[in-house]
């Protein structure tokens, strides 16, 4: 169901700062840098149904309003082989549209006459969902989602349908430069891996996916590796009953073991020439794993570094100080198999040269020289201070108990990531930085005119988008 | 799926949670059919007035210790000088770059934003044709020091000149990355002049290119000095916080600043449209056609009771997967492979509404225009079933109970009513007021708001956005170019 009556769209909105660097932080706050709370704010209950299956709850019965998120370890992309690129996606899609003897219209009809939003979601590592119901509709709206998961149709109109808009997506992000930069991107720096691949498929091979391949595709969703955070106006007693009722026939799912990768093409350069007035610029390098004991030192380290917006050395030099862009960022994203430190920014065709140089200057004092005290205080506040911005809805909360347990973090994360930002000394960020942070290493994607552009790879053909 | 994840390439994105109801003013005298004696409040927010004339709106949710923070200013892109487009905008960045007012204390350039993190809070701005709107989300506890310094830059605001050439090179930056990169955005640009003739929505809010390179200091202090006042601005607090708290800081912070005399709005006015206008490009990058409409139709302020309607309407046509347009064209004729209408009630002047279809493959934006025609015939011609408008209806109400479900979403709620003009009132009622609205309403709306066979009677714009011709069709002499 659309909620857009109370949103009002980004595009007659011009912000100060790019509202990406809201998403951003949102999302890294909600997936890995979480202020901690000493379980001050939310207490999580940790609920065992009869049949053994888990879930994480927090209580808050001060609205009518029930979320659950859900996600499965490993069932994501990475499993889709190179011909059959997108199945991940496109079973997300299709999974609710039609399940049991309700057919698509009968479905999603009743998901909207209930005001129930479920959605499905595929990530390169996990395969996840998400219920957002009314308290007075919770009965049915489990009722659905159990279905959804135990019998999809995949009925031939509506995979159709998806297909169709499945690939009316990939040709609309044709035009869009930061997803080419992307594209490009992950194609270069996971080369050798299937996180190289087009996640949400290509032109062809979204043609090639049946409905055997999404009954094939179930199979991956299993008790064994689904994790399940709930919030809202639902007691402990009655989720354990439900999480049976939902859950509790799913079969075992059998998924290959994952291997540790390096990211691969360290120090190059490559290009993707567009006639646009300014440059898109993906920067990457080798990541940390939050369950590395240095994580939260790193997460200190990168909100000086870049991942802060205002204040951040890298806007303090290239927006602040010279004009040079509207937004850059740092972020870490941990996969399961590989880490990622990224920057992203984009920029008039004349300054990109300049911009990448200030960006290897700015890793290169950060290994260099110690941060300041004021800097690491300011960084310290944030990370632990901010805990609460994200615990102020249902879905927020839910959200970020599910991200905890994807990663297999224990109950208790939040407490022990204060502890950690707290204890974190300027010797620590640095010794941290010298560990991390290799500006030799960048692969840098480049998205623009051609030029002033030198020493770069040029590709000229998408890679898997046709 | 749900059907909204289709539109990726239909370009509106969306400012996450930040829920909106509409309302108006305009009809608040008018009784409206069918209301229901129902007094529950959708936020229960309570108000204030400062003997400066600044009126404060408190939402309370003590689920957590936090609150958000809002001034929001009536005044936008809008309300600026002919020629000095983009100066609305360029101020909002400004407004980041250093304070000083008596008893407010004083910032230096960045140090708003700095002090905020470093508080553990976050903080933007917008701006829009109508208001301009500053916040900070972050422990309740903090309070205090936020609203001292957001009321330190209402009258105070002190730029080092310096700053203003740099960051004018931010915001034409920013026009890259959000326009001038992106070929469906400069279309809708064009396509948004061309529905407002001689009306300032008609100008791109973040400014046109050549003019925001002429912006100066003193075209941004003099806006600022014109417009902001506590007597033309709203503070918006929601969370962990009581009334009687907010209204003590704001006498402490806001009420230090005197009234000041703002000018009058003064919108000129289009003139009726007396042809049917289109716009059409051709472009490169673009892989896939796209038909877009846009209809001017009253907003809230200017006429609640249509603008109910329509927001029935909206619901009705395009509220999901098994509503009208995406029911017909895309499950069931295959004419299309998405297709969008929407309407956004908040607007000074007129509002638009929009619809748009990705022909299926192979079809071409004039076969998708005709389904659309078709479906808007027929609800002219039949009206609407009374079930369609109960479900429709109730899908509505459920959306203001979600909408407390959030600490930042209800005072954005509150700040986009009162800022458009509309009243507290019909905020707390929206529910009643939409289970009001009756099927001939809707029924008359659409005859005399979207009539296709009528394209003078409510101005509107046909847009069609093609792929470059396939070579092996294309002769030579014929290949367009389109507008770069």
């Amino acid at each position: 169901m659309k909620t857009r009556y109370f949103l009002i769209p980004v595009i007659f909105l011009f912000c100060a700062l790019p509202v990406f660097s809201l998403t951003v932080l949102a999302k890294e706050q909600a997936s890995s840098d979480q202020p901690s709370s000493k379980q001050t704010f939310i207490k999580i209950q940790e609920v065992d149904s009869a049949s053994g299956l888990k879930a994480w709850l927090v209580e808050d019965h001060s609205v009518p309003v029930i979320s659950m998120q859900f996600g499965f370890k490993d069932a994501g992309s990475k499993q889709d082989s190179a011909d059959k690129q997108g199945l991940s996606q496109l079973a997300s899609n299709t999974m609710d549209e039609g399940a049991g003897d309700l057919e698509s219209q009968a479905f999603q009809g009743e998901l909207e006459n209930l005001s129930i939003h479920l959605s499905f979601s595929s990530g390169r590592d996990h395969f996840s969902g998400e219920l957002k119901t009314l308290t007075r509709n919770k009965g049915r709206a489990f009722e659905l989602l159990n279905l959804a998961l135990m019998k999809p149709r995949f009925d031939a109109e509506p995979l159709e349908r998806m297909r169709v808009a499945n690939i009316s997506r990939v040709k609309g992000s044709m035009t869009q430069p930061d997803w080419i930069a992307s594209r490009i991107q992950n194609d270069k720096i996971f080369e050798g891996h299937p996180y190289a691949l087009n996640s949400g498929g290509t032109l062809t091979s979204l043609k090639k996916i049946t409905a055997d391949d999404l009954h094939t595709f179930m199979k991956r969703l299993g008790r064994n590796n689904l994790r399940v955070a709930v919030a809202g106006d639902i007691t402990a007693d009655e989720l354990k009953v439900e999480l049976d009722k939902i859950f509790g026939s799913l079969p075992q799912a059998t998924l290959p073991e994952s291997a540790p990768f390096t990211v691969t093409h360290p120090g190059k350069t490559y290009f993707h020439e567009k006639d646009i007035p300014q440059t898109v610029i993906e920067m990457s390098q080798g990541g940390i794993s939050r369950k590395d004991p240095d994580y939260q030192i790193a997460q200190v380290m990168n909100f000086v570094l870049g991942s802060s917006g205002f204040g951040s050395r890298l806007t303090e030099e290239v927006r602040e100080k010279r004009g040079l862009t509207y937004g850059i960022f740092t972020y870490f994203v941990d996969y399961e198999d590989t880490q990622v430190l990224h920057v992203s920014t984009s920029t008039a065709t004349s300054n990109v040269n300049e911009v990448i140089k200030i960006t290897r200057e700015e890793w290169k004092k950060m290994i260099d020289t110690a941060i300041s005290e004021k800097e690491l205080k300011d960084a310290k506040n944030y990370l632990i201070g901010a805990l609460p911005l994200s615990l102020t809805s249902t879905d927020k909360i839910a959200g970020l108990l599910i991200s905890i347990q994807m990663d297999d973090l224990p109950i208790d994360y939040l407490d022990q990531r204060q502890q950690k930002i707290e204890a974190t000394t300027i010797a620590d960020v640095q010794r941290v930085a010298q560990r991390l942070l290799k500006p030799e290493s960048f692969t840098t994607i480049l998205v623009g005119k051609k030029e002033g552009i030198e020493g770069a790879e040029i590709v000229t053909t998408l890679p898997n988008v046709e | 799926m749900n059907k909204s994840y289709v539109f990726l390439f239909l370009v509106f994105s969306w400012f996450t949670a930040l829920p909106a109801l509409a309302s108006g003013r305009a009809f608040a005298k008018e009784p409206l059919s069918g209301q229901k004696v129902s007094t529950e409040k959708v936020f229960n927010a309570k108000t204030f007035t400062l003997d400066n004339g600044l009126l404060g709106v408190v939402v309370e949710n003590h689920s957590v210790p936090v609150v958000t923070h809002m001034i929001w200013y009536k005044v936008g892109a809008a309300d600026e000088t002919p020629g000095k487009s983009g100066i609305a905008h360029f101020l909002e960045h400004l407004m980041f770059k250093g304070q000083s007012y008596p008893g407010l204390g004083k910032l230096g350039p960045g140090d708003f934003s700095k002090i905020i993190r470093s508080l553990g809070g976050n903080d933007n701005a917008f701006t829009s044709q109508d208001y301009t709107a500053f916040f900070q989300t972050i422990a309740s506890k903090h309070l205090e020091t936020v609203m001292r310094m957001e009321a330190g830059r209402m009258r105070g605001l002190n730029l080092p000149k310096d700053v203003v050439d740099a960051e004018r090179l931010v915001i034409l930056e920013e026009r890259r990355q959000r326009i001038d990169n992106d070929p469906r955005a400069r279309f809708d640009e064009q396509m948004n002049e061309a529905l407002f003739p001689n009306h300032p929505y008609g100008t791109p809010i973040i400014g046109w290119f050549h003019e925001m390179e002429g912006l100066t200091w003193e075209d941004a202090t003099s806006y600022y000095k014109r417009w902001y006042a506590p007597n033309n601005a709203i503070l918006v607090v929601s969370g962990d916080v009581t009334v009687d708290e907010v209204k003590a800081l704001a006498q402490k912070t806001y009420g230090l600043i005197p009234r000041v005399d703002v000018p009058k709005r003064a919108r000129t006015v289009s003139p009726p449209f007396i042809a049917k206008t289109s716009v059409k490009m051709t472009h490169p990058v673009v892989q896939e056609p796209v038909f877009v409409r846009e209809y001017r139709v009253p907003s809230a302020r200017e006429n609640l009771k249509d603008s109910l309607a329509l927001q029935v309407l909206e619901e009705i046509m395009d509220g999901g997967a098994t509503s009208r347009l995406y029911k017909d064209l895309v499950v069931e004729k295959k004419v299309a492979s998405s297709v969008n209408l929407s309407y956004v009630s908040f607007a000074w002047d007129d509002s638009t509404l929009s619809i748009s279809a990705v022909p299926m493959d192979g079809l071409t934006p004039e076969q998708a225009e005709t389904a659309v025609d078709d479906e808007l015939r027929t609800l002219i011609k039949d009206g609407v079933k009374e079930e369609e408008l109960k479900d429709a209806v109730l899908r509505l109400q459920a959306q203001a109970i979600y909408a407390r479900d959030s600490v930042t979403g209800p005072a954005m709620v509150v700040g986009y009513t009162l800022v458009t003009g509309s009243s507290l009132d019909e905020l707390e009622t929206w529910p009643q007021l939409i289970e009001g609205v009756t099927a001939q309403q809707v029924q008359d709306v659409a005859a005399r708001l979207l009539d296709p066979d009528k394209p003078t009677q409510t101005p509107y714009v046909d847009g069609y956005l093609y792929p470059p011709a396939k070579e092996a069709e294309a002769a030579p002499k014929t290949q367009e170019t389109g507008q770069k």
